[in-house]
């Protein structure tokens, strides 16, 4: 991979996230709404305290200046002051984002695992009673919104069975130390990220086993039987990995899109996590917060496709530049 | 290709079998070790009381929150000067004592000597005069309308204060101001205390402030340094749920100890449940049809709704135990003037055989001696040729503000008016309804809910001051106005009970709000954990009183 290559590609990351972050702008600020308004409603708000929080957020200002209050800001680290929370957006977004990541983060580790593995096994024995059960399997738990999966498992797992908790991140008021803490949160991560892999592993053991089953009859493949190699050494050394090139394409788009959409899961089980706070903030006209919010998912989306580009050129020599 | 097929078709492959059977049980270990039973949200002991909500607190800043959320827990870090007792009677709070001059004007508040703010340092009148002075001078908070004919504070010790109105009040601001320390707001401007974040909040009250995890839980702890009788329950948690039917079935589990709303339907599913008791009360709460009665010229809504006629005739199209019937499962009363039945004496009651309602016959009669005849179409005309055809908006979450809607809809055809509906986020409908400009509405579904147990809130939503405030049909009626202000500055009830009442009859007359229902306050709490609970109307929790949290013993 040349330097020249790498640099051009952050100078492609660079323009996208700038149209990007315009773009957002624009768009949150053309939107009919006046967060001063609706916080008006619900206390006394005369009129002089309603212009103190229309100058206090920035709105008298006109739309230009705005626009380069918000970059000159946004090179500074800040991102602004949320209107309902009162704080900066960066402290409002940073627990969720932690959130939302250990969420989405466990759940694609154990979805790609799990979605692969059954794949393979599906196209090692394709047309098999293995392979359909595999198939109608995961077409019917892909087939399920995100929203109904959590509620059986609530029902299941924590009504029925109150074996793990149903929704949080944490046991309120819970002193333990350290480890107890993280125990704590593991048990809460448990359900939410279940629901996760349970739809979104179909996805991938479906393209695996389709591609798997292509490459398994590839010549190079009755090579290696032909030179003696045994069964799992073909599947797994040879085949797999040549079978993984569409996984990583659907992982880097599942892992940029389920960063702000998970918010299925995030409601069910009241996780607290990005999609949430984002769902909130539009209800809300919250721009500052929205405007972050969605800088990190563009952010997400463009860092992940960058960074499969790089792992294709790693995976596969075909792709790579001389 | 077939020989690949039966290649592969052959045995199982030794290595993946045993890292099956070795992760599936290596998951059964981690699993047992995991499965406990799932520990209820801080509740080792029933020392904490663990409350449910869906609705988030916005800031914990006194002068700048917004939600009832906010102020539930607000009203336990903080104290007023006076406060609401169980019966929603006023009583005394940081105020040991309270007497009024005999003109009504000045009011002295002996504050308890034994008062201390949560870092260690006492309540003084300083702090009173600091609060009570920032609050009218920069119109801040929740409570500054109670502040209008507010003159001055008179400090006359350390722990005594007088407060000089202009007029005599009839409601008395000291019980909605919370008493803030002069030490650490002292120093503020105006525009630093609107963005002040205060995110430990410090106050006199029987709770501190312990812990707040956003979008998950709230902690106070008790301060057993208190003025007060000290509470038996040593923390408070508020638990946020994204879902009711998740929190509903967390109290059933006993994961919570009570619930601060409950909707309809779950409430009515409650009754199954063991050692849960699902109460149902009055609430300071109804829900509305307006019309935009905006007489300015630049008012985009249609002309039409502002004859009287119409609007009654509309209301009569209603049939309101139909409405609470079908969109609240049964759960509210029907709806006449302003104020709900939980104000009591206050309520002016309307004879049945005089509201406007569920009578089409007399809506179509009205119609037809104002000369709207039905056209081809079936709908009705004015004597220009203007039909009766109006825009009616709601809030899409609202469920029961959406089945009303179309009920509406269906009743008002009846009658030979035609209505199109169109369901709305809360912020649109928010920003079109109260665009003072130029509303650009007809007719919408909202609710109100009151501030404070005393009358004057609500009464106070349609003056013609309000139009660019509160008043969200942009009413004006100088005749409202005038009885009002009246009502404001007569505290006895005697002197004050009947303008009150006047103030309502004039109000329902105009039909500018066609009241639905009110909704109840439904809550449910479990029985084997805290006992003691009182109901009370407008709820257990998240209502004017503190009262509960501060008397309920663990079981």
């Amino acid at each position: 991979m040349s330097v020249r290559y790498l640099a051009r590609k952050m100078i492609t990351l660079a323009i996208t996230l700038y149209v990007t972050v315009s773009f957002n702008f624009l768009l949150f600020h053309v939107l009919p709404g006046n967060p001063v308004q609706l916080l008006a409603r619900s206390g006394h708000f005369d009129a002089a305290a309603r212009t103190q929080l229309i100058k206090l957020f920035g709105l008298n200002h006109s739309l230009l200046v705005q626009y380069f209050t918000y970059l000159n800001d946004m090179a500074h680290g800040h991102l602004g002051f949320s209107y309902i929370y009162r704080e900066p957006v960066t402290t409002v977004l940073g627990s969720a984002v932690g959130n939302t990541v250990l969420l989405v983060g466990t759940a694609t580790v154990i979805t790609v695992i799990v979605g692969v593995w059954f794949g393979v096994v599906a196209a090692a024995r394709a047309n098999s009673l293995t392979d359909a059960s595999i198939t109608v399997t995961s077409l019917s738990l892909w087939s399920m919104p995100d929203f109904f999966t959590g509620m059986i498992l609530i029902f299941i797992f924590g009504v029925w069975s109150h074996v793990f908790p149903v929704s949080g991140i944490e046991s309120p008021g819970l002193t333990t130390g350290t480890f107890g803490h993280v125990f704590d949160i593991g048990r809460h991560l448990i359900l939410p990220a279940l629901t996760l892999t349970l739809v979104n592993a179909a996805e991938f053991s479906l393209i695996t086993r389709n591609t798997l089953v292509d490459v398994l009859v590839e010549d190079y493949i009755v090579t290696a039987r032909a030179k003696g190699l045994r069964r799992h050494v073909i599947i797994w050394r040879h085949a797999v990995r040549n079978a993984l090139l569409p996984v990583v394409t659907a992982t880097a788009l599942y892992v940029g899109m389920i960063l702000g959409g998970a918010i299925q899961v995030e409601t069910v089980f009241s996780w607290p996590g990005l999609g949430l706070l984002t769902y909130n903030a539009v209800e809300q006209r919250d721009y500052p917060v929205l405007e972050g919010s969605f800088l990190l998912f563009a952010i997400a989306v463009i860092a992940t496709n960058f960074f499969a580009d790089l792992l294709y050129q790693a995976l596969d020599a075909r792709v790579r530049e001389t | 290709m077939e020989h690949s097929k039966r290649i592969i078709q052959s045995g199982a492959v030794s290595r993946r079998k045993f890292l099956g059977v070795g992760a599936a049980s290596l998951s059964l270990a981690g699993l047992s070790s995991l499965v406990e039973t799932s520990e209820p949200a801080g509740a080792a002991s029933a020392s904490s009381i663990r409350v449910g909500w869906t609705t988030p607190p916005d800031v914990l800043n006194p002068f700048t929150f917004t939600t009832t959320a906010s102020n539930e827990i607000l009203w336990l870090i903080y104290d007023t000067l006076m406060e609401y007792d169980i019966n929603l009677n006023p009583t005394v709070g940081l105020a040991a004592h309270r007497s009024v001059s005999a003109d009504g004007e000045s009011y002295t508040f002996k504050l308890r000597p034994n008062a201390r703010w949560h870092d260690g340092k006492p309540v003084t009148a300083n702090d009173v005069k600091y609060t009570f002075e920032v609050t009218a001078k920069n119109k801040l908070g929740q409570a500054a309308w109670t502040l209008v004919d507010f003159a001055s504070v008179e400090v006359v010790n350390s722990h005594e204060v007088i407060i000089h109105y202009k007029a005599p009040v009839a409601l008395d601001p000291a019980l909605l101001i919370p008493i803030v320390p002069e030490h650490i707001w002292g120093s503020m401007t105006a525009s630093k205390i609107l963005a002040y974040t205060n995110s430990h909040p410090i106050g006199s009250g029987p709770f501190t402030f312990k812990k707040w995890v956003t979008g998950q839980y709230l902690q106070v702890d008790r301060y057993n340094k208190w003025w007060g009788k000290l509470p038996a329950a040593k923390s408070i948690f508020w638990n946020q749920y994204e879902n009711s039917d998740v929190m509903v079935q967390s109290l059933s589990s006993g994961q919570l100890d009570i619930l601060t709303e409950v909707p309809p339907v779950l409430w009515n599913g409650l009754k199954r449940a063991t050692n849960v008791n699902p109460v149902e009360m009055k609430s300071f709460s109804f829900h509305h049809i307006g019309f935009n009665v905006f007489k300015s010229p630049k008012s985009r809504g249609n002309p039409l709704l502002l004859d009287k006629t119409i609007r009654q005739a509309l209301s009569y199209s209603l049939d309101r135990n139909q409405l609470v019937q079908l969109a609240l499962a049964g759960r509210g009363i029907a709806g006449s003037v302003q104020l709900p039945p939980s104000f009591g004496v206050w309520q002016e009651k309307i004879p049945k055989d005089q509201q406007f309602n569920n009578d089409p016959t007399k809506a179509k009669a009205l119609l037809d001696a104002a000369g709207y005849k039905v056209g081809a179409n079936g709908v009705r005309a004015d004597k220009s040729g203007k039909p009766l055809s109006f825009r009616l908006i709601a809030i899409q979450t609202t469920d029961e503000d959406v089945l009303a809607g179309q009920i509406f809809v269906k009743a008002a055809q009846q009658v030979g008016v035609k209505l199109t509906l169109q369901a709305l986020d809360s912020t649109t409908l928010s920003n079109i309804v109260y665009n003072s400009n130029a509303p650009d509405w007809d007719i919408f579904i909202w609710g109100w809910d009151s501030a404070s147990p005393d009358p004057d809130y609500l009464l106070s939503v349609d003056l013609t001051s309000q139009i660019g405030g509160n008043n969200d049909v942009f009413y004006s009626n100088p005749e409202y106005d005038k009885l009002y202000a009246e009502q404001a500055i007569r505290p006895a009830l005697a002197q004050r009970l009947p303008v009150v009442h006047e103030l309502q009859k004039l109000f329902y007359d105009d039909a500018a709000y066609c009241i639905m229902w009110y909704q109840s306050k439904l809550q449910a709490y479990r029985t084997d954990t805290w006992k003691g609970w009182v109901e009370t109307r407008g709820g257990m929790v998240y209502n004017f009183t503190r009262s509960n949290y501060l008397t309920v013993t663990p079981k």
